[in-house]
């Protein structure tokens, strides 16, 4: 099975909802700015809760925010 | 940095200390008297005590110095908010694994020393060590995860 991992478009609907900071997503959210920084990256996989909270927050469904798909290899070895 | 990170740097550079004063005085008195049991009870219980105070001094110290910093920087008076979230207590978690990994090897290595005839102060010798290693290796292992991801 081919490797897959969780990306997002919070920096984009960040953009789209008045330049919103991560502070202030972070403060709606009740979680602190570096989880959102790291959510952002793709250094950590939020909860089932959380990422609710956050397609809450900018009034989109889930898969509007986050999607699974299958792992850029070049992305993976740069890390 | 966030101020849990603080927190843990403040603890492993402390506890780093300790480990390097536990281990310099138990070397200096292995080649002097060898296993005495007054001085190596009296190093244990100092390593201890100033364990127990480095954690309560580091998470108040850490603490204020965080909030002044906050209050500098953003010119608010009501401090940094201490939020612990999801993501703080997976790491949390992970690093308290890793200690416990440690600790274990530790006790198996110093149960080995007294299977080989070693005197159980070498045993107990070995276990604090093992214990202060293994909250060096937990807190390195928590800010390697804060900063390469979960």
């Amino acid at each position: 099975m081919e490797k897959r991992q969780v990306r997002n478009n919070i920096r984009r609907l960040r953009f789209f909802q008045n330049e919103m900071t991560q502070e202030e997503l972070a403060e709606k959210t009740g979680v602190t700015r570096q989880t959102i920084n790291a959510i952002e990256s793709a250094k950590y996989s939020p909860s089932l809760e959380l990422a609710f909270k956050i397609a809450l927050v900018f009034g989109v469904p889930l898969e509007e925010v986050f999607t699974y798909t299958i792992a850029d290899k070049s992305a993976e070895n740069k890390k | 940095m966030s101020s849990r990170e603080k927190h843990i740097v403040v603890t492993l550079a402390c506890f780093s200390l300790l480990l390097g004063y536990y281990l310099v005085n138990w070397i200096r008195m292995y080649q002097t008297v060898g296993l005495d049991q007054t001085t190596i009870f009296r190093l244990w219980g100092t390593v201890i005590v100033a364990g127990i105070l480095v954690t309560i001094l580091g998470t108040i110290l850490t603490y204020i110095g965080s909030n002044v910093a906050y209050a500098i920087r953003t010119g608010k008076g009501d401090g940094e908010p201490m939020v612990e979230d999801e993501r703080d207590k997976l790491i949390e978690l992970k690093g308290e694994y890793a200690s416990y990994i440690v600790f274990s090897l530790g006790v198996f290595v110093a149960m080995l020393s007294f299977v080989f005839g070693q005197p159980a102060l070498m045993m107990f010798s070995l276990i604090v060590f093992f214990s202060l290693l293994s909250q060096v290796v937990g807190d390195i292992s928590q800010l390697v995860r804060y900063r390469r991801g979960v």
